[in-house]
């Protein structure tokens, strides 16, 4: 059977921060941090030159493919923007949503790195965005998938206790070792710490834990030649051509080639003028020629659970369980078809954390130096303090400081030699990125010191 | 080569910047005879150094008026300070001295056999041309500072002529940056093609241990210091420093300021700081040694170079030597070379403040800068830089 191909993609948008000054801190209750203009223009260029061409012919191509499924993962803050500046672009994704073939995953809901920060909200961040999915798409997400496929060990068994069955993560060589991407992996078993485990039973978002958790590794290469090599006119492959691609898809073979990308590949890093849409229009004619299958993430799991309970469903002699079997071995039966693909699954050890970031593809462009640590220690910081305010504006926009674009905008990693191209921010330098997001800090510091409801004092002897 | 100014007989980054490129160059094996208008006082024992002498100038019956060029700024203010067509003669001193100098040139470089020429600045480029004439060799002009700059594009048309003409007839342009580049294609009309951009090099090392210290005042508090280092012209942008210290002082009184330097519009910042209720918190240090240069940047908190158009800037590049985070008019070459610093529109001086404080206030972000920006020196050294002129030399003698 031929490798189902899992197409994922990611959208998500920032509230990018105006040009503060040190001047208005601490001077109105009402002091807006962030750049309207700017983020209303940046959305409404990307929905014109991706998201509604790309989703209308994302619609056409589900009509017409019964075997073409896709996977979202759309940020809260992306979702909140579509609100604001698009609901043309909100309701084109409704109209997807409707097919029932394309599948959400969840995240946290303000696109956060509060997973390897605060465990806590970490929970409440991802509670939020799949009551959001919920109230829009009208599902309810299985799989998660961390900001920027940030991953290690323990995410996966915290994902796991929050009630996921499936979680997305790059497929780094050096955790590959020479495997195929094209399995799905699990984490290694292992129990976290029994404070960590009561807090997250305490704030998770799904009913119940999972039993297991799969792993869905992202085919980099694949991925790559379509998001980021399709228009390098220096790159051996070009120009690429759907059948091409699909050859290379059939040759990787595997349970499912794993595609996932940024959404705005079509259409905003591709140009339309590259052909970008033409191929992707292609594709599904072309797998439907060669009887390749779509699946989403959880179908993927699905699926190589059915297979390999198939597998272990028969008998050692090749016949079907005789009926007259007692009821503990039946039980056993049952309990060894249920875990069957789990036992099969190969291990995904990922002890340090990775993201699918630069070619480093760890956290060193959110916390890779001091601007960007300090400024994220800080946030962090006024966790407690803005909950104790109980004021639901201010932990909003604690929140969207959370984003992590914010701390990409300082990263620094590329800033020696003068080379600026490959920094890509709204702002002049990772400095000014820093200056705005400082004052930003500062002011919401003083509200929240002002906003609690009972400063505590000393209180005096009498 | 033809220089004007020449360590430690030097006003500007001219003369640093031809010392440093000549020592370069030396290093790379060329052979480098440097002409002067003044004699040099022996700093030098790997070049030839001539200037005219009596006998020269003899010939061409000019007395004598060779002065170091004090300032072409002041001169261009002199210059716009009177009517234009008195202009030529008035410029008696500096003009004079180019005249004898362009005349003696091929006097004084007769007996060499050059395979290039190379000029720096306009008060030499005739003087070259002739030369470069006169050997049949190929002319390259180096271009540290245009008249438009000095002059915030309110040029003498006479030296802005004699530049361009200069920059027509040369085989080849070495720029200090692309924003002087720009300036030469935009404003004098220069196919970019035969310019290059060689940024200035920097000898000087960081070392972590000469992390900023803060000045102490009389009550024994530290108080954070932000600097100007700069002659006192309008090109350098005084006035806005001024303008951002006052922005800074309302924020926060406990600031200080040292103006460092020395120039015409002296007099007027002094009016102008206490105009501004300044007069508490800066300090107007006068001309400082590059020792006493050294110290105030290590005592900065940050040093602030708000030039109103700066083709280069070698102050920026020491400052960041000594560990001091730096805020970068963006209308300077050496913006376009220092990653790790804050750049503002000279103008925005509100922004400029703004930055000052910021950098004040955030530790990591001062820790950063004092750390990160040294790192261009390692690239930027004169051995590199004078790499890439002999590869235009090459180039030149190849065609």
């Amino acid at each position: 059977m031929p490798p189902r191909i899992c197409l994922y993609f990611q959208i998500h948008q920032p509230y990018r921060l105006r040009d503060l000054r040190i001047t208005e801190i601490g001077k109105g209750k009402t002091m807006d941090y962030f750049d309207h203009d700017k983020n209303r223009s940046v959305f409404r260029k990307v929905a014109e030159k991706c998201y509604l061409p790309a989703n209308r012919l994302m619609l056409s191509l589900l009509q017409k493919y019964p075997d073409f499924q896709i996977a979202y993962s759309l940020s809260g803050v992306f979702l909140d923007q579509c609100e604001e500046y698009g609901q043309d672009v909100l309701e084109s994704f409704q109209r997807l949503a409707k097919t029932g073939r394309v599948e959400f995953l969840a995240e946290t809901y303000y696109h956060s790195l509060s997973s390897i920060q605060d465990t806590e909200e970490f929970c409440e961040q991802t509670t939020l965005h799949i009551r959001k999915i919920e109230d829009l798409f009208g599902m309810t997400p299985t799989v998660f998938r961390n900001t920027e496929l940030i991953y290690s060990n323990e995410l996966a068994q915290t994902a796991r206790l929050m009630g996921f069955k499936g979680i997305l993560a790059e497929g780094t060589d050096h955790l590959l070792q020479g495997r195929s991407a094209n399995l799905p992996y699990t984490p290694p078993r292992f129990r976290l710490p029994r404070r960590k485990e009561m807090l997250i039973a305490r704030h998770r978002p799904l009913p119940q834990r999972s039993e297991n958790i799969s792993v869905l590794l992202k085919n980099y290469r694949l991925s790559d030649d379509v998001a980021f090599r399709f228009s390098d006119k220096s790159w051996v492959g070009f120009p690429l051509n759907a059948e091409t691609f699909t050859d290379w898809l059939l040759g990787d073979g595997g349970h499912s080639v794993n595609l996932f990308m940024d959404y705005e590949t079509f259409g905003e890093h591709q140009w339309e003028d590259t052909g970008i849409f033409e191929f992707l229009r292609t594709l599904p004619r072309i797998w439907q020629e060669r009887g390749m299958k779509c699946a989403t993430p959880s179908q993927v799991i699905e699926q190589w659970y059915e297979n390999n309970r198939a597998e272990v469903g028969q008998s050692p002699t090749g016949r079907r369980s005789p009926e007259g079997e007692s009821t503990p071995l039946r039980e056993k039966r049952a309990h060894e078809r249920k875990t069957a693909g789990f036992t099969l699954m190969p291990v995904y050890d990922a002890h340090n954390v990775i993201s699918w970031a630069d070619t480093e593809r760890d956290l060193s462009a959110w916390q890779g130096n001091q601007i960007q640590t300090s400024a994220l220690k800080a946030i962090h910081a006024l966790g407690p303090l803005v909950k104790a305010t109980g004021n639901p504006d201010l932990l909003r926009i604690w929140r969207k400081l959370q984003t992590s674009d914010h701390f990409y905008y300082m990263c620094t990693k590329y800033w020696n030699d003068g080379d600026v191209h490959k920094y890509f921010s709204p702002y002049d330098s990772p400095y000014e990125a820093y200056r705005r997001y400082s004052h930003a800090l500062c002011d919401l510091r003083q509200r929240i010191t002002n906003a609690t409801p009972f400063p505590r004092r000393k209180r005096r002897k009498t | 080569m033809f220089g004007w100014e020449y360590p430690p007989r030097h006003l500007g980054g001219l003369g640093v910047a031809c010392q440093g490129l000549i020592r370069g160059l030396v290093n790379q094996n060329v052979k480098v005879t440097l002409v002067l208008p003044f004699a040099a006082d022996g700093s030098e024992d790997q070049i030839d150094i001539l200037c005219p002498q009596e006998h020269h100038i003899q010939k061409i019956r000019v007395a004598s008026l060779l002065l170091p060029y004090d300032s072409a700024e002041l001169y261009a203010q002199r210059i716009q300070s009177i009517p234009r067509e008195t202009a030529q003669i008035y410029g008696a001193d500096l003009g004079h001295a180019v005249h004898v100098f362009t005349e003696t040139s091929v006097e004084v470089t007769k007996h060499l056999q050059p395979d290039i020429v190379h000029a720096h600045d306009w008060m030499t480029y005739e003087a070259g041309l002739r030369s470069a004439r006169h050997h049949g060799k190929p002319l390259v002009t180096h271009i540290h500072a245009t008249e438009l700059d000095r002059t915030h594009f309110h040029p003498n048309e006479w030296i802005y002529g004699r530049e361009r003409w200069a920059f027509e007839q040369a085989d080849h342009v070495i720029a200090v940056s692309n924003y002087t580049k720009n300036i030469l294609v935009q404003h004098y009309g220069i196919n970019p093609d035969k310019i290059s951009v060689v940024h200035n090099g920097s000898d000087e090392t960081y070392h972590a241990d000469t992390a900023p210290t803060q000045i102490t005042t009389m009550s024994g508090k530290k108080n954070p210091m932000v600097l100007f280092l700069g002659r006192l012209t309008i090109q350098k942008g005084p006035m806005h420093f001024l303008e951002m210290a006052s922005m800074v002082h309302r924020h926060d009184p406990d600031v200080q300021f040292v103006i460092a330097g020395d120039g015409h519009m002296l007099p007027s910042l002094v009016h102008q700081s206490v105009k501004l209720g300044l007069q508490d918190c800066i300090v107007f240090a006068g001309k400082v040694s590059s020792d006493e240069a050294r110290k105030l940047y290590t005592q900065a908190s940050c040093f602030v170079m708000p030039s109103l158009s700066e083709p280069f800037g070698l102050v920026a590049l020491e400052a960041i030597a000594q560990g001091t985070p730096v805020i970068l008019s963006k209308q300077s070459g050496a913006s376009e070379v220092i990653g790790h610093a804050f750049k503002v529109d000279f103008w925005d001086t509100e922004k400029m403040a703004d930055c000052v404080l910021t950098i004040l206030r955030e530790t990591p972000l001062a820790s950063q800068l004092t750390a990160e920006a040294p790192r261009v020196l390692q690239r930027l050294t004169w051995e590199n830089q004078a790499g890439k002129v002999v590869s235009i030399y090459e180039n030149l003698l190849r065609s």
